[in-house]
């Protein structure tokens, strides 16, 4: 696509500069720490539900380690996944913002929060994480920005995962209030032992009801009081008597809880669960009336909320985030949405289905510009969202006002979290470009839905790779529109260091027949390169040659310097077991070596293979 | 399991806590900025000290809750998990305080110094970016004593340690010398790239005209015509005409990066006398010149130029960038006594930060620190080793705050305090910018400087208490070689947990010998080869059940100890080595064989979820070695690769083990032909029996009947009857033949009164007994099945049901009319495959 307009390259960049860095400075993104976090929640939780998206973007602690493990062109979705899941997993959230927004005509109403989040171990149960990783790099990057650490240390917003959530609740072993759901199981055909079982516990439930509700009791001393206590079981639930029954089985849980509906017009049931899961004893409590009885169970409830949120501390925003059920606009949404899935919602699954099928649970609808961006056309792969905005601006009229009616920030420090405003720039700009327009949008729900769920939920369209294509390698690789099997891609490693592609292609060129035909070499790190076939076989003869002693000539010179090759499924085992050694070298001798020890292994091989014929990677988009 | 704070400078701070102040204790900070100045302040003070105290502030101590320290580390263990955490983890303050005895004021002046130290990638290394780990708790921590993580981030003091240096150099000399010149990356030659669309061509064009009108200028002005170059002047900002190493020059700018490659490419082209490169100006940004050359020769002079300018501009931001370690570098050198309070994590710190990374065993590690530090003092033994300092110290705890407020407590109350000075006391004063003071309020800050000060004058006062005149001291003698110090120099504690100290000199290791050690030995001498480690078994089994899980199988004295590693792991200690290897060997061919005879196993309980692993103590150490950190230990292990369930060990007596397993596999298997030979009725006797408990002896069953004889209390008989094999076939035979049968499995015996519906179990492992109240035993009898834990009841009445039931989940399950004795179950009678057999006469 051949651009309309192209000013001179000296007054794009001067342009930009102008409209789209000064605006952020002022614009109005409200600071949220744990001081003023409680205050904020049912504000935001307005600017959530009346909006048509939210975007969101975070600021993490690193990403990448080494140069192989950022997503890069030769990754499959599924590698991609991997490598982004084993940084999710690692570092941590120091910032969240957010920014629910409206999309009117060519204006963007947007109410941009930013959370500053620090995992603080507030039960004592070494929840939310009990250490994480941080870049050198992204903490000088983020000082040089002016970020308070203290503030973020000191001030930041704690959470837990649902997960976590659970089994806290589990360990704090606070009551619960049954609901339907567990009750409503159908109940089995009795057995003797249930019988048996649920007659001695009625009588005891009846005993000590009557008891507690004789009003003779009164009159007797405080001694024959506690005797009776003692002999009867019965406690105190808050000002109410209560009474625990032991239950050893789940079974028993709902025997129990039938039985009690006998009673129902003055026990309230709660179940206490067990350490270890599942349910440790019933509690009944006793109450006056039926008055009494809903005062119980809404102070249970106003229990229940207010433990709810100290312990989910920031994640009651995804929770309402979660609830809205808007599209959630994001610019790099696969590392975006492993953090947020591995630090709010449960550990991350072991593959990329998995974790699309649990995200999509709670998220049903995600947007990510980068995707949008390609149906603009070949734009260069951008992870700068400015420079994307500025390269949209030179190409096409699509003016979007920015409207953030935030009142005036309280806070005396620095202002963060632009790149979520940003966000929402660039994506009226693409709504206005993709003729996504807002219009549609107010006229009919439907249209925006068809629209948008052509864009949503697509993770891996785009590598989050922001390499400038200056190197002459990578540019070789640019023209390169075919899309590649990974079948046809090899490893190469083993050379020595400090190698060029270039130097490495005129190597093999002469080296052996295979490499008569057209072939591609581009260096992952300084220890390895991938050598891409064009035509298929190629790369099995290749892989078959340098395991055989018929290797000869200048390749068994190099193979005798170290020169050492592997498939495409050598890397995906890399990726799947977690070999994030430095370099890719190590890491693919190390998937080779207990490749080799297993005998298992060769059946696993089959499969990936069989998978991986249908597996397409897309060397052109870099 | 119980709550142990990994953090060593944590339990310091909580004790001083108490005294939070804000007045401000003189102490010199350091940052970025005043870095310079300060080190050589530093320098003449470290020079003139007599010794000096050191501390360090860290992200974070243990990656996991499982690298924690345990009684259970072995020496080459522990160091693993020092190493782990050394390697892990940043150090964000460094104090540094130099001690000097001041003979006119009889008294030690002290410089503390507190110096932010945060590393940064200065340097374009390859590879992996720096990375470092912070745990939540150490972090939460150092919040709550108000560290300034700005002032550590923003300002801190980089370095880089002597590896990464001599890599950087090496690296440096490897581009500039190895390479020919062509090939130099700064360089780099672009290969003919055709010039795909217009723009680029006509730009192409445009800069090939501009180039060769300024070098026809160039040439006439050379050959004494005119200064004329009129068309230059509208983009005089991007060409702009200099000289460059004597040589006239285009510098180029505002061009992109794209547009500098056509450039490039021009020059490359169409211009011989003409070279372009790229150099890096001053601000460190780079700076495109396009130079012009007389001749090939004149352009490898230019080239070799530029490149040894570069090398040498490269090698000194290199030494610029070594910060930090020039304290540390400063110290080794002087080879003055350094003083620590617990400080071989410190020392472990310190070596893989400045020096380069640790040595794989802690012998290699102790070497090369002595070599490093000839002389290094821990207070923290020295409190806890020398008799008189432990009077002192009146028995308090030897945390550094409690030391130093017992040992000085005229520093620690800034002076305030005269009725105290009846004890000889030893005085410091501080000096920070040449300001001196002796009077000052007590500012208990956590901070490495003021950390680093107070073990300064812990120790100072305890070699006053040691006899240690510093009167007499002559300036010129170093204070390690004094006699009275000499037993104490470079003993180090390995762990504080288990008193292990380790000789730095030497590479000796000792038991902490002392009696009056405050610490009590839980735990009796560990003996690692008896220890087996298993992990991944099920999240409810806690180590009591663990313990009588395996004592069911090798006999109460079997276990010496089950600890718990963290949830999902625990060591188990056997009382004697070989059984390690017996464990595992059973262990192992119960994973094997999944048939109903393993799942009646008493082991079957541990291995429930098919996920319990187990191994001796060394797989436990090479566990520990990996660099990888699960929060979990089962995770852990999973992470490091482990693949097999059970790690068998070689041993000497395995054959005869594994005959012995076969034997009660036969028992197991065919019950009823197990000891046939020995008595008749036994036969239809369907309870199994595992091979520990044939070791007690068997005697004739003559004698036997003579004790039943004087036995009449059935308890009794039942208790004796789960010992002795041939005890029970007795009984049987002679007395109560249905009123009881003991489980092997489960050691639940059952005696009765059926007015009372109450049952006794009894444990013969524990010998303990547990009356149970039964409902289901109302008007019937009660015997025990093969499966753990059931009970059938025998009605009185013979045309009542049979039940099989539960006593502990009051469960029951009816099985009909039958008139048996004793039933066998498959399974757990609660899976839907289990088959019941019912035997009768």
């Amino acid at each position: 696509m051949v651009p309309k307009f192209k000013p001179s390259p000296l007054r794009i960049r001067s342009f930009c500069t102008k409209t789209v860095q000064q605006n952020p400075h002022h614009w109005p993104i409200k600071q949220i720490t744990k001081t003023n976090f409680n205050e904020s929640l049912s504000e935001i939780k307005n600017h959530i539900s009346s909006s048509d998206f939210i975007a969101v973007s975070l600021q993490n602690t690193g990403s990448f380690s080494s140069p192989w493990h950022r997503v890069s062109t030769f990754d499959t979705p599924e590698t991609a996944y991997l490598k982004a899941k084993f940084a999710a997993e690692r570092f941590q959230i120091l910032q969240f913002a957010i920014c629910p927004f409206k999309l009117q005509a060519s204006k963007v109403i947007a109410y941009p929060y930013n959370f500053h989040l620090f995992p603080r171990d507030e039960l004592k149960m070494g929840m939310p994480s009990y250490s994480f990783t941080c870049q050198t790099s992204y903490l000088t990057a983020m000082a040089k920005e002016g970020f308070d650490f203290n503030t973020c240390i000191y001030d930041g917003i704690s959470y837990l995962s649902e997960a976590q959530e659970s089994t806290v609740k589990v360990r704090m072993g606070n009551p619960m209030a049954v609901d339907h759901a567990t009750k409503s199981s159908s109940s089995p055909a009795l057995s003797v032992a249930d019988t048996v079982f649920i007659e001695r516990v009625r009588s005891r439930v009846k005993h000590w009801k009557n008891a507690c509700t004789d009003s003779d009791i009164k009159t007797e001393a405080a001694l024959v009081t506690s005797l009776r206590k003692i002999v009867l079981g019965g406690e105190q639930f808050g000002s109410r008597p209560s009474m625990t029954i032991d239950v050893c089985s789940e079974r028993q849980v709902q025997l129990v809880l039938k039985m009690l509906e006998d009673f129902s017009d003055v026990l309230v049931p709660l179940i206490i669960p067990a350490k270890g899961g599942g349910t440790q004893a019933v509690r009944a409590v006793l109450t006056s009336s039926d008055e009494d009885k809903h005062l119980l169970k809404r102070e249970l409830q106003t229990f229940e909320f207010e433990q709810n949120k100290r312990v989910r501390g920031f994640r009651e925003v995804i929770d309402l985030i979660s609830a809205s059920q808007k599209p959630i606009v994001a610019h790099n949404s696969l590392n975006d949405f492993t953090f947020i899935h591995s630090k709010f919602l449960a550990p991350l699954p072991p593959n990329m289905n998995e974790f699309i099928c649990s995200l999509r649970l709670a998220f049903p609808q995600v947007i990510d510009v980068n995707y949008l961006l390609k149906d603009i056309g070949p734009v260069k792969k951008m992870t700068n969202i400015s420079a994307t905005i500025a390269y949209l601006k030179n190409r096409f009229f699509a003016p979007i006002e920015m409207e953030i009616p935030n009142q005036a920030n309280e806070n005396e420090g620095k202002i963060h979290g632009h790149n979520v405003v940003k966000i929402c720039q660039l994506f009226g700009k693409l709504c206005s470009i993709l003729k996504i327009t807002p219009d549609a949008i107010e006229s009919s729900d439907d249209f925006l839905a068809s629209a948008i769920n052509r864009y949503a939920n697509i993770f891996y369209s785009l590598p989050g790779s922001s390499q400038e294509p200056t190197n002459e390698e990578i540019r070789g690789w640019t023209n390169d529109k075919r899309k590649v099997s990974c079948e046809d891609v090899v490893f190469l490693w083993g050379f020595r260091e400090r190698i060029s592609a270039g130097i490495l292609k005129n190597m093999l060129q002469g080296s052996h027949e295979v490499f008569a035909e057209a072939f591609n070499v581009r260096m992952v790190d300084r220890s390895c390169a991938i050598v891409v076939f064009g035509k298929p076989g190629l790369s099995n003869t290749f892989k078959n040659v340098m395991n055989s002693k018929e290797v000869s000539g200048p390749l068994r010179e190099m193979v005798s310097d170290g020169l050492k090759a592997a498939g495409y499924e050598t890397y995906q085992r890399v990726c799947s077991s977690g070999l994030w050694e430095s370099a890719l070298a190590d890491a693919l001798d190390k998937a080779l070596a207990s490749h080799n020890c297993l005998s298992e292994a060769a059946y696993e091989t089959k499969q990936s293979e069989i998978y991986l014929s249908n597996e397409l990677i897309n060397l052109a988009e870099l | 399991m119980k709550k142990r704070w990994p953090i060593t400078i944590l339990y310091r701070a909580f004790s001083s806590s108490t005294t939070s102040t804000t007045a401000s204790f003189p102490l010199k900070h350091v940052k970025k900025s005043n870095f310079d100045s300060a080190l050589s302040s530093l320098r003449h003070h470290v020079q003139a000290a007599d010794f000096v105290a050191i501390d360090l502030e860290m992200t974070g101590i243990t990656s996991a809750p499982w690298r924690d320290s345990f009684e259970f580390d072995r020496f080459d263990v522990r160091y693993l998990k020092v190493k782990d955490s050394a390697e892990k983890f940043a150090v964000i303050q460094f104090g540094v305080s130099p001690f000097r005895w001041d003979p006119l004021k009889q008294s030690f002046i002290t410089h503390p110094h507190n110096f932010f130290i945060f590393q940064r990638q200065e340097l374009p290394l390859d590879g992996a970016a720096y990375e470092f780990l912070c745990q939540t708790t150490s972090m939460d921590f150092l919040a709550k004593y108000q560290f300034d993580f700005n002032a550590c981030i923003h300002e801190g003091v980089s370095y880089l340690s002597r590896e990464q240096e001599d890599k950087a150099l090496k690296h440096v000399n490897s581009t500039y010398e190895d390479e020919s010149l062509d090939s130099w990356h700064s360089l780099k030659e672009i290969r003919d790239t055709h010039l795909f669309n217009i723009p680029d061509i006509l730009f192409a064009e445009r800069m090939k005209d501009r180039l060769s009108e300024w070098l026809g200028g160039l040439l006439r002005n050379r050959d004494g015509g005119s200064e004329v170059q009129p068309s230059f002047n509208d983009s005089k900002q991007q060409f702009e005409t200099i000289f460059f190493k004597m040589r006239p020059a285009i510098s180029l700018n505002g061009f992109t990066s794209h547009q500098l490659l056509l450039i490039q490419l021009v020059v490359r082209k169409h211009f011989k006398d003409l070279a372009y490169l790229r150099v890096s100006g001053e601000n460190s940004c780079s700076q495109n010149v396009i130079v012009y050359i007389e001749s090939e020769s004149d352009k490898k002079m230019l080239m070799k130029e530029v490149k040894d300018e570069q090398k040498i501009d490269a090698e000194m931001s290199i030494k610029a960038s070594i910060g930090f370690r020039h304290v540390i570098d400063l110290l080794s050198s002087e080879k003055k006594l350094i003083v620590g309070h617990n400080c071989f994590l410190d020392i472990a710190h310190i070596y893989s930060k400045f020096f380069g990374p640790l040595p794989l065993t802690a012998e290699e590690f102790i070497s090369s620190v002595n070599k490093y530090f000839p002389h290094i003092i821990d207070t923290k033994i020295l409190l806890n080793s020398n008799s008189i300092l432990q009077q002192r110290m009146k028995k308090s705890s030897t945390s550094l705050s409690k030391a130093f407020s017992v040992l000085c407590p005229q520093i620690a109350l800034g002076s305030k305090s005269t009725h105290l000075a009846l004890q000889p006391s030893v005085k410091v004063e501080v000096e920070v910018d040449d300001i001196r003071s002796s009077n000052w309020n007590s500012g208990v800050k956590h901070e490495a400087g003021y950390d680093a000060f107070m073990t300064g004058c812990v120790f100072a006062q305890a070699c006053s208490h040691l006899g240690i005149d510093f009167k007499q001291q002559s300036s010129s003698e170093n204070l390690a070689h004094n006699e009275k110090l000499r037993e104490h120099v470079n003993l180090l504690y390995l762990s504080w947990t288990n008193g292990e100290i380790i000789n730095l000199s030497t590479g000796n290791r000792t038991s902490e010998s002392l009696a009056s050690n405050k610490r009590k030995n839980h735990y009796p001498k560990i003996l690692f080869e008896c220890i087996v480690i298993v992990w991944g078994f099920p999240s409810h089994l806690k180590a009591w059940d663990i313990r009588e899980c395996i004592s069911k199988v090798y006999g109460p004295t079997s276990v010496i100890s089950v600890y718990h590693v963290d949830e999902t792991a625990v060591f188990v200690q056997f009382s004697r080595a070989e059984m390690v290897s017996k464990f595992l060997d059973l262990k192992g061919s119960l994973d094997r064989n999944n048939d109903p005879i393993s799942v009646l196993h008493p082991l079957a309980k541990l291995l429930e979820g098919g996920n319990t692993c187990a191994a001796s103590y060394e797989t436990y150490k090479e566990i520990c070695s990996s660099t990888v950190s699960k929060v979990l230990f089962a995770d852990q292990a999973k992470a490091v690769g482990i693949k097999w369930k059970t790690k068998l060990v070689e041993s000497s007596d395995k054959t005869k083990e594994h005959e012995s397993l076969r034997k009660v596999k036969a028992v197991n298997s065919d019950p009823s032909c197990g000891e046939r030979t020995k008595n008749k009725n036994f036969d239809d006797h369907p309870c199994s029996f595992n091979g520990s408990r044939r070791t007690n002896t068997n005697l004739p069953i003559e004698l036997l009947s003579e004790i039943f004889e004087e036995l009449t209390d059935c308890e009794n008989i039942s208790h004796r009857a789960a010992v002795c094999m041939s005890f029970m076939a007795s009984c049987h035979q002679n007395f109560l033949p249905s009123t009881f049968i003991s489980s092997s499995i489960s050691f639940l015996h059952c005696s009765h009164n059926h007015h009372q519906n109450l049952a006794l179990s009894s444990n013969v492992q524990t010998h303990k007994h547990h009356q149970m109240f039964l409902p289901q035993l109302k008007e019937s009898r009660c015997a025990s099945t093969s499966y753990d834990g059931w009970l059938l009841t025998l009605p009185f009445d013979r045309k009542q049901n049979l039940y099989l039931s539960n006593p502990f989940a009051r469960d029951r399950i009816k099985l009909g009319t039958a008139q048996a004795l004793r039933v066998v179950t498959s399974i757990s009678p609660l899976d839907p495959k289990c088959v019941v057999l019912d035997i009768h006469k």
